[in-house]
């Protein structure tokens, strides 16, 4: 699991973390049981500090993304999968409507919106079916 | 959460210049607190002064629980200390350092040390004029944490230091956090400083500009570009809400770093005549960093004497 923080991008380290472990787990990168770094090798590996990472860890322990296991660490929960396909579906749901509301924000019509995000749609299909 | 260094009202003048004016803090145990400040800003006098080397003019630092003037000694039993130019005897060798050192501390001290050298993949018999500055960095920094402090200060640990040992070195302050230790470092590496600190302190020309909880501090701050149709028209109302901590001009937009910015208010802006473009962003630590230490701008002539000046007369409101 290669996760990578940017700690000045606006969004904070606790949140990137959250997200990259959930995308792991949606892509199957992570699987069910598997078990995680603890949050003193994740902190040295990411150098970012332990708290932070005690944070998301604890976030996504509420959110039954993660469990710990007494004395083993923490692994990735039974049926996390479910969770975190539906969890990143949203989060680029999020992110496409600041898109779109930018693209609005900034003039551009309906017309040439539909246009933009078919052309977009289009090439995005034909590099997935080139790589898989 | 208790303190572990506590700062109060403390000024340091050297001859007719202050250094140090009315510095207040506190510091909580187990977290990674950073001090930011320009070169000259009073980062290591702050430090010095919180090790017992000087006396302060007024006000008084407390360093878990001890005044550092009045037990120095067993201050240093607790705490560990890398300054940013770490003497060493030249003549030691890496062994040697470690062994003289040990004689001040509790047992263990030496096979703690012998690990971190290994870890640190540092010859144990090479004489201490014959390493580089990285692996003299190392040395002292071995020395500082092989009795288990408490607390670790650092005053600028990794300036002039390749990745590879400023990785390490970032590594062993995380690994103390991890283990409960506070650690207290000054720095001006603004992206080492975001990444690792949970508390962060910027100091400017001898004054506290901010204490906070770094996410904290980021969360309740925001950065706005605010686009004018005329630039001389006072902001709406609803600004006078907001506290601006900064603010500046380049042609018909407007720069502000601003605290207590809602939706509430951005809504409001939103609709406004005089405003067609609107971006509030969380700022990051540079912009922060920035923020607290610029001038205002200079080109705001009638409402720029402060953070809490007042915005113009809302009258003017078209």
């Amino acid at each position: 699991m290669q996760l990578s923080i940017e700690p000045n991008n606006g969004i904070p380290i606790y949140e990137q973390l959250v997200r990259q472990i959930k995308y792991a787990v949606a892509e199957g990168i992570l699987v069910p049981g598997q078990v995680i770094p603890s949050v003193r090798d994740m902190a040295k590996q990411l150098t970012v500090n332990p708290n932070t990472v005690q944070r998301a860890y604890f976030q996504l322990q509420n959110e039954e993304v993660l469990q710990s296991l007494r004395g083993r660490g923490v692994a990735v929960c039974e049926g996390a999968k479910k969770q975190c396909v539906v969890d990143r579906q949203q989060l680029l749901a999020e992110r496409l409507a600041a898109v779109l509301d930018e693209a609005i924000r900034g003039g551009l019509d309906e017309v040439r919106l539909r246009t933009m995000f078919e052309k977009g749609l289009k090439n995005a299909i034909q590099t997935g079916d080139k790589q898989s | 959460m208790s303190e572990v260094i506590s700062v109060n009202n403390v000024s340091k003048r050297y001859g007719k210049k202050t250094v140090l004016d009315k510095v207040s803090m506190n510091v909580p145990s187990g977290v990674v607190f950073a001090l930011l400040g320009e070169n000259g800003a009073g980062k290591s006098t702050l430090i010095r002064s919180m090790l017992g080397y000087m006396k302060l003019n007024s006000g008084s630092i407390s360093v878990c629980g001890m005044d550092p003037l009045k037990q120095p000694l067993e201050l240093r039993r607790r705490v560990g200390y890398v300054s940013d130019a770490p003497s060493l005897y030249e003549w030691m060798t890496v062994a040697q350092a470690g062994w003289y050192v040990s004689g001040f501390y509790p047992e263990g001290f030496l096979k703690s040390y012998g690990k971190r050298i290994n870890e640190f993949q540092l010859p144990h018999d090479t004489k201490i004029r014959d390493l580089s500055k990285g692996m003299r960095a190392k040395v002292a920094l071995s020395l500082a944490m092989s009795f288990d402090p408490e607390l670790l200060i650092l005053d600028e640990p990794t300036s002039g230091l390749d990745p590879l040992v400023r990785r390490s070195f970032l590594e062993s302050m995380i690994d103390r956090a991890a283990a409960g230790q506070t650690v207290f470092l000054s720095s001006h590496q603004i992206h080492e400083v975001e990444r690792v600190a949970d508390w962060i302190a910027i100091l400017h020309q001898g004054q506290l500009q901010i204490v906070a909880p770094l996410e904290e501090l980021k969360s309740s701050v925001t950065m706005l570009d605010l686009s004018l149709r005329d630039p001389l028209l006072a902001l709406p109302n609803e600004m006078d809400q907001v506290k601006v901590l900064h603010r500046s001009q380049t042609g018909r937009t407007l720069h502000m770093m601003v605290r207590g910015f809602t939706p509430v208010i951005e809504n409001a802006l939103s609709n406004h005549s005089n405003l067609f473009e609107i971006k509030a962003m969380r700022p990051n630590l540079e912009e922060l960093y920035l923020g607290f230490t610029q001038p205002f701008d200079s080109n705001q002539a009638s409402d720029s004497q402060g953070p809490s000046s007042k915005k113009p007369n809302q009258s003017e409101v078209a």
